[in-house]
């Protein structure tokens, strides 16, 4: 899987490309880990490209969420793909990541 | 996996060389490295040498009486020797790696000694460690599958006016999955649970919420039981980074009341006597997955004729929607004769390229014969629960 990172105005936007499985999932982590660390606290991570996603990669979501999170910021996601949103759906998680339709606007509403 | 454990001194070189002077410059090179050389001037003595066993083949790319690239096709038939092919042709190299010659490497003549004592070595030393890597990857494997198999239930359950079923298949890299089912004073209880991950770590996390979900087991309240073993869990997922999809039970035999809660597993179904399939109705998320979650238990009724249906989230990948999966085991468990048929069944249609995660199958259905009677009475249970 790859990854790019922008710098927007008023946040940090991730995007990855490919299958966000057991392989891909350690380097979302260490994407956002850099994001993060470089005092960037309000991050998109932007799905349009990310196809599919299983069980490593729901946990990698949720450890860069935790990041975010203790680094006083947050994370987003946007542009989620059907499988995705099926997961998340499946297992509850969108009570706690939020799918935006839009990159753009996951943090318009702060 | 190639055999290139053994100490230097035992590895055995073969060169496939036509001219004397390269030969014997290889032959010295490869001695000097540690190598047993054994040596052949055309292609035919070459083949017949290799079939031996070698550890390294180095080949002349034109040979008096071959092709070296069948010569090196035909060699792959048979042995897992590391070849470097040698060619005169700087050119050529760039042919001969579009193509599936079976050769592990190329090295253009003239060569110097250095240069191939360097290529020797980045070899060998690379294929000693992942050999080492590889093997110890699969003994991992082995022992979580070890540890994952010890996690299901040893002996079939048989409950009067019910049929209960429950089928495994691990995939190669072992994943998280169990199932557990025990009898209880009026009834069953049922833990269906996948691991986030894979391997041993999967495998042990799956062994630690078993044993949790067990461990509250005479807490008679679904909703306390399940929240105290989540709290007494979380700890030790948050350390791991993992969670755990959870699907948890308990059953009345004789109402035929089913009490439960759906930790992100998400893919319990209920199918009546008549074929219809509901989707139990989720309870919060994996637990582990985000502190300070709670969860809300569920209830059903089953009928005569009525199953309860628990599948993992391995199966799920060979559909494309989730209406898709719903419809399709409805049909297989509406259509099977008995649990086990059903389960089987299922498993079969996990055979697919798309699956490769564990698949979980377990599978309750309350016999339809002489229980019609109490349909209505069960119903009303239902409505009053």
């Amino acid at each position: 899987m790859r990854f790019s990172t922008e710098q927007k105005d008023s946040y940090t936007e991730v995007s990855g490309t490919g299958r966000l499985n057991m392989v891909a999932a350690p380097k979302l982590r260490e994407v956002v880990g850099e994001v993060v660390s470089a005092g960037n606290k309000r991050i998109v991570l932007n799905m349009l490209a990310t196809e599919f996603i299983d069980s490593s990669g729901l946990g990698a979501l949720i450890g860069c969420l935790k990041m975010a999170r203790q680094a006083g910021g947050d994370l987003r996601i946007a542009c989620v793909q059907p499988q995705v949103k099926m997961v998340l759906e499946l297992t509850s998680m969108n009570r706690v990541l939020t799918p935006h339709a839009t990159a753009e606007g996951a943090f318009s509403n702060d | 996996m190639r055999d290139m454990t053994d100490a230097p001194d035992r590895r055995r070189a073969l060169v496939v060389e036509d001219d004397a002077d390269i030969r014997s410059l290889l032959v010295q090179i490869l001695t000097m490295q540690g190598f047993d050389v054994t040596e052949a001037g055309t292609a035919r003595e070459g083949l017949m040498a290799a079939r031996l066993g070698v550890d390294l083949i180095t080949l002349d790319l034109n040979l008096p009486d071959g092709d070296g690239i069948e010569i090196c096709r035909e060699v792959r038939t048979f042995s897992d020797a590391y070849i470097l092919m040698i060619t005169a042709r700087t050119d050529e190299i760039e042919r001969l790696t579009g193509l599936e010659t079976g050769a592990d490497d190329y090295i253009s003549k003239p060569f110097s000694p250095r240069e191939l004592v360097a290529r020797l070595n980045s070899i060998f030393r690379r294929h000693n460690r992942q050999s080492a890597v590889e093997e110890a990857n699969a003994t991992e494997r082995r022992r979580a599958a070890e540890v994952q198999q010890s996690l299901l239930p040893r002996d079939a359950l048989s409950l009067d006016d019910y049929d209960l079923a429950g089928q495994f298949r691990p995939s190669r890299s072992v994943g998280g999955d169990f199932y557990d089912w025990y009898r209880t004073a009026d009834g069953l209880h049922l833990t269906v649970a996948d691991a986030m991950g894979k391997g041993m770590g999967a495998a042990l996390i799956a062994a630690t919420v078993r044993a949790v979900m067990r461990s509250v087991s005479n807490q008679s309240n679904i909703d306390a039981a399940f929240n105290a073993a989540a709290r007494a869990t979380e700890p030790d997922l948050d350390k791991a980074g993992s969670f755990v999809t959870l699907f948890h039970a308990r059953f009345n035999t004789s109402s035929g009341v089913v009490d439960y809660v759906d930790a992100g597993h998400g893919l319990a179904l209920h199918i009546t006597a008549g074929g219809d399939c509901t989707r139990l109705s989720p309870g919060g998320p994996p637990v582990g997955a985000w502190p300070g979650q709670t969860w809300t238990p569920g209830r059903l009724v089953l009928a005569p004729g009525d199953t309860l249906a628990v599948i993992s989230d391995g199966l799920l990948d060979a559909y494309p929607t989730i209406d898709d999966f719903t419809a399709a085991m409805a049909r297989v468990v509406h259509s099977s004769g008995s649990a086990a048929q059903a389960c089987e069944t299922l498993l079969g249609l996990a055979d697919v390229p798309e699956v490769d995660d564990d698949v979980t199958v377990v599978i309750l259905r309350r016999k339809a014969a002489g229980a019609t009677g109490e349909a209505g009475n069960l119903r009303a249970a239902e409505r009053a629960g």
